[in-house]
């Protein structure tokens, strides 16, 4: 009776594992790409990094878009006339990141340096935007452009940085990427109970992402024609 | 003394003040930072706008700190942008730092400062407008000639490099034109026209936008001369139109071949007549119009229309869901099919008066074994009735025929119209006609003789109040028809059951007849209905002599006085009132209009007024 009970819950447990590896082949293959990652050097490789760099390019343009939108409409509505922006001067909490300032500072890094550049801005923004997109929900009369643009730059954020991920590991391949990311912590004075001090921390908030989004946005279209055309696009 | 000194003191202070007054000389107003713009996100300019100057030369200069530095510098370029502006050269510029930027105006009375503006120079990129804008006409061998328009990205811009991406945008016109037609390049520097006006003056302008900025000025008109002999035939239009048109006359010429008596009709429908009740139309060819505006005056006046279009649909039939009218098996006979018509259960459903006492003359049919079967007239039939004293009358053709069928109402609760043609199973033993029938079956010795009033073919329902017949004067109702007691055994013919629910029918001078039975000798006996109330009246009387046939083959029929009080079959006349809440009219029989059918007719008329006219 056992030993029935115990060969039925192998053959069980055995075809739960083959299903589980069936569905997770599946999901694995959802991913930015439908094509199978290239492994370092591979001949075979489907994806190719221009259209890698193509997508990055767009998603990255994109985000800096609805960002700067969303700051303006933040702006309109909820900054005019406080002088928030004398606030917001060194506000950012990614401004630890040494970051080129300017196009002959931005050519003469190197394009590892800057892609792990672009990689730790990004992996700084996954907390922040998390909590932007909860707390503007709470936020009362908060404004369905203002929440649903957030919502989606949360997601664009994730998708652009599995993206940079993959370019990282095409462009370089075996350099290690684990560089440590600034930490935001501003998620008290987002719920703090005085309305004006938590509309100013969403503004450094909203000032910074609109920021950050457009040097990611630079650094990639310069690396994608640094890389793939060689210059001359 | 004192006081003195110190007037005097006073005196000469405001002497000087009202000396520089009069001077005009006061400390400068305050400027105002306008604007600064990054042509390429490598440099920028900005520009103010002085404030008054106090009327002493006044200079003005440009202060500005940067975020997260606390020193202050001055701008180190007032000439390269113009007067009243400062240009930050490639040195001086950061991209994604904050510049806190303030003009001063000075002069020898004061110094006035502007509100401090921030700035990114991140955010305020206007890019030149493009450059080198050519055009030229181009003439290919096998293809359609173009204009090619050709630019360069505009000055100081990094393109190449990807620091920069820029989007370009054309506009061209005729030299005369007024609206401006424009093109969106995206990123190319060229673009080919191919839809231009031969002998015209193109004036074209280009512009560019950065990927995240403003867009440029339009750049300085350029003009070209598309000569007179420029092929401009765009014959692709006209092979379009020309497929199309073909293809919707092929289409035209099908639905006219396959469906062209349909379509005429549909197009040209045939002319109804007049359906004012009461209206008739051989009155009015007779002339006779004291008759005529009399028959008018009896109806209700205007008819309530929902009630036409009720009753030229379809016919209802009373009493349970399920019960269908089905055609008759040789449904190909009819004509334009009446449609089978569901049971209606609920008196109230909207039809309103239409649904009471409405009378369907129907052809005649096939007499059934069953008593309570019914079915629908099939086409042209003949309702033969030898044994009875009725006669089947062809219906006259008048343009009435487009009147209504009046409404069967079948027994029970509600009122409600026949059911037309249903299968023996779905009968109802309680619907009235089946009464009816019975009255038939005696009258005419027949067993299993059922009679449909319908007129399937006519597809309408005549309302009892319809027509009136023009002679009917104070006559007596038409001899009803019992067709359906016939023995011809194609020919059905049911009983119409006066209902009376309709207040379309005025009390005078029409009144209305139920059936109460049928004698033995096959006479009819009818009551009249003299208003609304349920319930036999105590009196009938018979109808069963004929006074006269109309012109329009409607038997006038003269109440007998000797034949009174006949005992009324008690389970007709029980049933009746049950059934018929609201007695119906006198049933009408609609003539179709194919000759050769058998059409019921009722009329019943009692006094001036005269009967019902059905067609």
């Amino acid at each position: 009776m056992k030993h029935t009970f115990y060969t039925f819950l192998k053959a069980f447990t055995g075809s739960r594992l083959l299903l589980l590896l069936v569905v997770s082949n599946l999901l694995l293959c959802q991913g930015v790409v439908s094509t199978p990652v290239c492994p370092n050097g591979a001949g075979n490789c489907q994806v190719s990094l221009r259209d890698l760099f193509d997508r990055a390019v767009m998603v990255s343009h994109y985000i800096h878009n609805l960002s700067s939108e969303m700051f303006n409409e933040f702006d309109k509505r909820y900054a005019q006339g406080k002088g928030f922006i004398t606030m917001a001067l060194n506000s950012c909490h990614t401004s630890s990141l040494p970051t080129p300032e300017d196009k002959e500072q931005a050519q003469q890094t190197h394009h590892e340096v800057l892609m792990s550049l672009i990689l730790g801005l990004l992996r700084s923004w996954n907390d922040p935007l998390y909590h932007l997109v909860t707390e503007v929900r709470g936020m009362k009369g908060a404004p369905d452009a203002i929440l649903s643009r957030a919502i989606e730059i949360e997601e664009e954020n994730k998708r652009l940085l599995e993206g940079m991920e993959m370019i990282f590991g095409q462009v370089l391949p075996g350099a290690k990427e684990t560089e440590p990311y600034p930490v935001w912590s501003g998620l008290p004075s987002l719920q703090t109970n005085d309305e004006d001090a938590r509309y100013s921390a969403f503004y450094n908030l909203l000032h910074c992402l609109r920021r950050d989004s457009s040097k990611i946005d630079t650094y990639l279209k310069l690396l994608n024609c640094r890389i793939i055309y060689n210059n001359n696009c | 003394m004192k006081e003195n000194a110190a007037s005097r003191v006073v005196f000469i202070l405001l002497l000087f003040l009202n000396a520089s007054l009069l001077n005009g000389q006061s400390p400068p107003g305050k400027p105002k930072l306008i604007k600064c713009r990054s042509p390429g996100k490598e440099t920028f300019t900005c520009w103010w706008e002085p404030g008054e100057d106090g009327g002493l030369p006044t200079n003005y200069t440009l202060t500005y700190h940067k975020e997260g530095e606390t020193l202050i510098h001055e701008c180190p370029d007032y000439i390269t942008g113009g007067p009243n502006s400062c240009y930050f050269s490639k040195k001086h510029t950061s991209i994604w730092k904050m510049y806190v930027i303030t003009v001063n105006a000075i002069n020898q009375m004061g110094i006035n400062s502007s509100d401090p503006l921030y700035v990114d120079v991140t955010y305020i990129v206007e890019p030149e407008p493009p450059a080198n804008l050519t055009l030229e006409l181009k003439h290919p061998e096998d293809r359609k000639p173009y204009l090619w328009i050709k630019w360069f990205p505009p000055t100081l811009t990094d393109v190449k490099s990807g620091w920069f991406m820029i989007q370009y945008e054309i506009r061209l016109k005729p030299e005369t034109a007024t609206d401006w037609e424009t093109h969106f390049a995206a990123k190319q520097t060229q673009l080919k026209i191919f839809s231009l006006y031969p002998g015209q003056k193109y004036i074209v302008q280009v512009r560019c936008k950065p990927d995240h900025g403003y867009w440029s000025e339009w750049s300085p008109e350029s003009s070209i001369q598309i000569p007179n002999d420029f092929p401009v035939k765009d014959t692709t239009v006209w092979i379009f139109v020309a497929v199309l048109s073909a293809v919707i006359c092929l289409i035209m010429v099908w639905a006219v071949a396959f469906k062209g008596y349909s379509m005429v009709t549909c197009i040209l429908p045939p002319v109804p007549g007049p359906k004012i009740k009461g209206f008739d139309i051989h009155l009015l060819e007779k002339g006779k119009s004291e008759e005529l505006l009399r028959a008018l005056e009896s109806q209700d006046f205007p008819p309530t229309s929902d009630c036409e279009d009720l009753l030229m649909e379809f016919i209802e039939v009373d009493d349970s869901e399920d019960q269908q009218l089905m055609p008759r098996p040789s449904k190909e006979h009819m004509e334009q099919g009446m449609k089978p018509v569901r049971l209606d259960a609920d008196s109230d459903s909207g039809r309103g008066s239409c649904d009471s006492p409405s009378l369907l003359s129907e052809k005649c049919d096939e007499p059934q074994a069953h008593p309570s079967k019914f079915h629908t007239p099939e086409g042209p039939e003949k309702l033969e009735n030898p044994e009875t004293n009725l006669t089947c009358l062809q219906a006259p053709q008048s343009t009435n025929r487009e009147g209504k069928l009046p409404y069967f109402h079948a027994n029970g609760p509600k009122s409600s119209t026949w059911p037309f043609p249903q299968p023996p199973s779905l009968y109802n033993p309680r619907y009235s006609y089946h009464n009816i029938a019975d009255m038939c079956e005696l009258a005419l010795g027949m067993a299993g003789t059922t009679a449909t009033l319908l007129d399937q073919t006519d597809q309408h329902a005549l309302k009892p109040s319809k027509t009136i017949e023009a002679g009917g004067e104070g006559k007596a109702a038409k001899q009803r028809e019992s067709e359906g007691c016939s023995s011809k055994p194609d020919q059905d013919t049911a009983w119409p059951l006066p209902q009376d629910k309709t207040p379309l029918i005025s009390a005078k001078p029409l009144e209305y007849v139920e059936i109460h039975k049928v004698s033995q000798d096959g006479v009819l006996a009818l009551f009249p209905k003299q208003n609304e109330k349920v319930g036999a009246s105590e009196t009938s009387k018979e109808y069963s002599k004929v006074s006269r046939v109309t012109d329009s083959n409607i038997l006038v029929l003269l109440p007998d006085p000797q034949v009174q009080n006949l005992t009324l079959l008690e389970e007709p006349a029980k049933k009746a009132p049950p059934a018929l809440p609201n007695p119906a009219e006198a049933a009408l029989a609609v003539s179709p209009t194919t000759p050769g059918n058998c059409r019921l007719q009722l009329g019943w008329g009692l006094g001036p007024a005269g009967f019902m006219h059905l067609q």
